[in-house]
């Protein structure tokens, strides 16, 4: 508790890569939340200790893969109701993750707690730079109240530069 | 994608359907190579669905004719091969138990395993949900002329969390499938009858299948008809309305307009009542959140057999993560979860059933309610 201020964490976590079970690395944060404010996120810092995998071939692979697709790259419902995601649609799924993690992080208090339970649809956007662009509505899963949230969010992602979210929002409307 | 069947007349033609090969990059299937292509042989192609429509135009161009073999190679492709793309199937009696099944299969499926079973297992009307489909709970008994006390377990209260319906079908086959050959089993049905409501939420399981895949609530109207679904679990008469929830219809926790409003929680909550001396456990199946949750969810004030209900509680989940690993949290809803109310687990616990849980299986946020059909075997083996 930090008078006047709000609820500061300490956490040691142990991260492990999805795509390559077993190997695992720490990461120590410090997360503050901020008293009163709901809109604003908690201030989290966090480091890595040790490498993360490196990602350079499939990355590239995906890049040039998207690039020279003759159509906007169009999806929806991943995965399907029974859990399934097809193997090429598995790079638009980890980006969807990792994009929820960010909006998560911008949304959260101590008494929420998401998960992405699905991408809904998912668009390609082309751009006239380098980035890859695309324009995802996610369903978020929240746990306390329940609800899933249909969160409009557009991610820009490039091989060197990594992924941002430029966008996000929740879809207002009725769900 | 589509077979094409050409017979080449001329060197032209040739030589155009070379070129048309490689440039679009078409799969031959006879002959195998570009270059092996022979004015009067015969010549077949795969066509990639997209690609049809431009190969057709070029051979009508160039004056080629030609024949579509196979107009859907896709369809081909499925029926030649078992549904089941992964290697473990656990098929019982022809029913496949690592799948996902629409509530039309799992009615036939109760019918089935009542004819195939009928000295265990008879099959009962419970009650009707609000569009009016009949609610069957299927009870596993050995004959015997000593009464018998019951374990109740229900499942599917909410529509999204498919893995609960599909533990409950597991459940019941493992148990008859076992029954002969495993004394353990028959030392239990000696002394304990069995009671399973497969699917408690029809019509939301339903809506789940066929609407919405992550709806929740049960399907009445409210307000209306402009808004559906009552929170069924959040239905019951323990605190009402108190914690937890929400009045308003369209919440995912709306608790409906009085305790009990809804068909599906009355017809529970009736049979439960009836035969409330001899039931000695409680068990409701949830997902996701891989716990084993006692009671209350209103309070933080523990139950008077809270001893009891966690030593047995940790030692179901110590076995449970025996089998594969998997890690369960064990504990009051209220104190490791959230406040709710209105929770059939409370309810039965507060009118008199000793040892009530919700079992909440896997996973814990990567799936969520989308738990790939392919755990689908682990969760039921290591949940039982």
């Amino acid at each position: 508790d930090i008078d006047g201020v709000g609820h500061k964490y300490y956490l040691e976590l142990e991260l492990e890569d999805v795509l390559d079970k077993g190997r695992t690395v720490s990461c120590t944060a410090e997360v503050l939340y901020h008293l009163g404010s709901k809109s604003t996120a908690p201030d989290v810092q966090a480091t890595v200790q040790g490498e993360l995998r490196s990602t350079e071939e499939a990355d590239k692979e995906f890049y040039n893969r998207v690039r020279s697709l003759p159509k906007e790259l169009v999806a929806e419902n991943i995965p399907d109701s029974h859990g399934n995601v097809p193997p090429e649609l598995e790079p638009i799924h980890l980006l969807a993750w990792a994009a929820s993690g960010y909006v998560t992080w911008q949304n959260s208090t101590e008494s929420t707690k998401f998960h992405l339970a699905q991408v809904k649809h998912v668009k390609q956007v082309k751009r006239s730079d380098e980035d890859l662009q695309f324009d995802y509505v996610l369903l978020l899963h929240e746990m306390v109240s329940q609800e899933v949230l249909p969160w409009e969010v557009t991610v820009l992602w490039h091989p060197q530069r990594g992924a941002r979210v430029s966008r996000e929002r929740r879809q207002p409307g009725h769900a | 994608d589509q077979v094409l069947h050409i017979v080449p007349e001329t060197f032209q033609q040739v030589q155009h359907l070379q070129l048309l090969c490689s440039t679009l990059l078409l799969d031959l299937w006879k002959p195998l190579l570009p270059e092996d292509i022979r004015a009067g042989e015969d010549l077949h192609i795969r066509v990639p669905a997209p690609l049809v429509q431009e190969v057709k135009d070029s051979l009508d161009q160039h004056m080629i004719s030609y024949r579509v073999l196979i107009p859907d190679v896709q369809k081909l492709v499925d029926q030649s091969m078992p549904r089941e793309r992964s290697s473990h199937r656990q098929v019982s009696g022809g029913y496949v138990y690592t799948e996902y099944h629409p509530m039309e299969e799992i009615y036939q499926w109760m019918t089935q395993i009542q004819k195939n079973n009928s000295d265990l297992v008879t099959q009962h009307f419970l009650g009707k949900t609000f569009e009016n489909r009949t609610m069957y709970y299927l009870q596993i008994s050995q004959p015997s002329n000593k009464p018998k006390k019951i374990i109740w377990m229900d499942c599917g209260i909410h529509a999204r969390e498919w893995i609960s319906p599909a533990f409950c079908q597991w459940f019941v086959k493992e148990i008859l499938q076992n029954y002969k050959s495993d004394p353990k089993i028959r030392r239990f049905l000696q002394n304990l009858d069995l009671y399973v409501l497969p699917v408690l939420n029809i019509d939301g399981y339903i809506y789940s299948w066929e609407k919405d895949r992550l709806w929740r609530k049960n399907r009445s109207p409210y307000e209306n008809g402009t808004c559906y679904g009552v929170d069924l679990n959040r239905n019951f008469n323990s605190s009402w309305g108190s914690v937890g929830i929400s009045f308003n219809c369209s919440s995912d926790v709306f608790c409906g307009s009085g305790p009990e409003s809804e068909p599906e929680t009355r017809a529970v909550a009736q049979f439960i009542k009836s035969k409330k001396s001899d039931i000695l456990c409680y068990l409701t199946i949830h997902s996701y959140g891989q716990l084993i949750l006692t009671p209350y969810g209103s309070t933080t004030e523990p139950p008077s057999n809270n001893e009891e209900l966690m030593q047995v509680a940790k030692d179901a989940a110590a076995a449970l993560t025996g089998k594969y690993g998997t890690s369960y949290r064990v504990g009051s809803t209220a104190l490791i979860l959230y406040n709710n109310s209105g929770s059939s687990r409370d309810w039965v616990h507060t009118i008199g059933i000793p040892l009530s849980y919700t079992f909440e299986l896997r996973d814990t946020g990567t799936h969520g309610f989308i738990l790939p059909a392919n755990q689908i075997q682990p969760t039921c083996e290591e949940t039982m």
